[in-house]
């Protein structure tokens, strides 16, 4: 390597010394070390770019760029899709077998999935029923459900059978027994209603939503149980409990 | 907490993103849009990103496509590349020179350079990325960045050295009649 080369290569080397470990520069600093002209103009060169880019670090934002950054951060939507992929031949025919697989299951399965929206009607009609309601079920259970350190979705330690014992309001639906305990957390009533999994084996670990006239119920279930929460406080609160 | 990803970016890059795109605009305004407009469409596709910590170089490669688009709109892109070899070392303005400035003339010489060096140049005097970094986000290869780096600092060292000769030419003489003028 010549002094020629050696300063090409060296005019991508930082003045703060990031790249002292980049094999790229070893020839061209083993070069410096060995020719005297070649080490003072790399040393002029490094002093150069570092007043260059110590003047150029100091230049400061304008004020308020960030304040119009965030605010106009807050108001836009991330999109969910990605532009580009639908448009490749691969993921659309991907795409398009995910389909055709999804519309055969649902073809063949046994719709379970109406029989737990019929579910989440059934509980938001008898949730509505302000005369059924007003304190069922056993007072542990209500602090429980009541306690905003308790994140519903995360499982609650309960027994079905114990529950119905002590004397919590108890609906049949299509045959099916449902236990129904109200219970208010930071002031807001909220009706919870418990089935046997095995009785509604349909539903899903992860919560779902359901709004209707003015009442929204969120359904999940864990290994043992069934859970529906209905309240007229709207699906952000339904949301907090979970 | 996707929002306090987004707060956490643009605390960690808004004001070096500023920074290249004030050397990229030579508008402070435009600068400013600019930045934002980077960091909209982070908050629009960012959160696509796979790997957290490539969001840095993310931004950046962003923000110098949406000035290129921009620019497009405005005016064809001259080719550079063929202006011919790079001029001996000019002779540069010694290095106290340049640390006197004030930090927005140097930022004006930065300006001047061609914008085809100036990108690379930007990049490479905040230190923030190597010339293998830099040659993925203007997408050329790594001995065109080398190139430009040279062109880029000859230019650029033209430029303080104007800059310098015309600061001194302000300074005028007590004994001069356009001194005895302005009294």
């Amino acid at each position: 390597m010549n002094n020629e080369e050696a300063k090409f290569i060296l005019q991508g080397y930082r003045p703060n010394g990031t790249d002292a470990g980049d094999a790229a520069f070893r020839a061209a600093l083993e070069q410096v070390q060995r020719d005297p002209a070649l080490r003072e103009w790399f040393a002029r060169q490094q002093a150069f770019d570092a007043a260059v880019s110590a003047q150029l670090n100091a230049m400061p934002a304008p004020a308020g760029l960030r304040e119009a950054i965030l605010a106009g951060g807050r108001v836009t939507t991330p999109d969910r899709t990605q532009a580009s992929w639908w448009r490749s031949p691969a993921w659309l025919a991907a795409a398009a077998s995910v389909a055709v697989i999804f519309a055969t299951t649902l073809a063949l399965w046994p719709k379970p999935a109406a029989a737990d929206t019929a579910l989440a009607d059934y509980v938001l009609a008898d949730a509505g029923k302000d005369e059924m309601h007003g304190g069922h079920g056993t007072e542990s259970l209500q602090a429980m459900l009541g306690d905003p350190a308790n994140r519903l979705s995360r499982g609650l330690p309960i027994s079905f059978t114990a529950l119905r014992k002590d004397g919590c309001r108890t609906v049949t639906y299509e045959g099916r027994e449902v236990l129904e305990v109200c219970f208010n957390r930071g002031g807001v009533w909220f009706h919870a209603y418990i089935g046997r999994r095995a009785d509604f084996p349909a539903l899903a670990a992860t919560p779902a939503f359901l709004d209707k006239e003015g009442m929204s119920v969120a359904a999940w279930a864990d290994d043992s149980h069934v859970y529906l929460v209905a309240s007229k406080a709207g699906r952000a609160a339904l949301q907090q409990l979970l | 907490m996707a929002s306090e990803i987004f707060n956490q970016l643009v605390d960690a890059h808004y004001t070096p993103l500023f920074r290249f795109a004030l050397s990229l605009t030579r508008n402070s305004s435009d600068a400013g849009d600019l930045t934002q407009q980077t960091f909209f469409i982070w908050a629009k596709q960012g959160h696509a990103l796979r790997e957290a910590g490539k969001a840095k170089s993310w931004l950046f490669t962003t923000l110098y496509r949406e000035f290129l688009r921009g620019r497009r709109r405005a005016e064809r892109v001259t080719a550079l590349e063929d202006l011919g070899p790079v001029e001996a070392d000019p002779p540069a303005p010694e290095v106290d020179v340049v640390t006197g400035m004030d930090a927005g003339l140097v930022v004006e010489a930065l300006q001047e350079v061609d914008e085809t060096y100036r990108a690379p140049l930007t990049l490479f005097y905040m230190q923030d990325f190597s010339y293998k970094e830099i040659a993925e986000m203007l997408e050329v290869p790594i001995g065109t960045v080398m190139s430009r780096l040279s062109r880029g600092k000859a230019q650029l060292r033209a430029a303080l050295a104007r800059k310098e000769s015309a600061g001194r030419s302000k300074v005028v003489a007590f004994n001069q009649p356009s001194a005895r003028k302005l009294s």
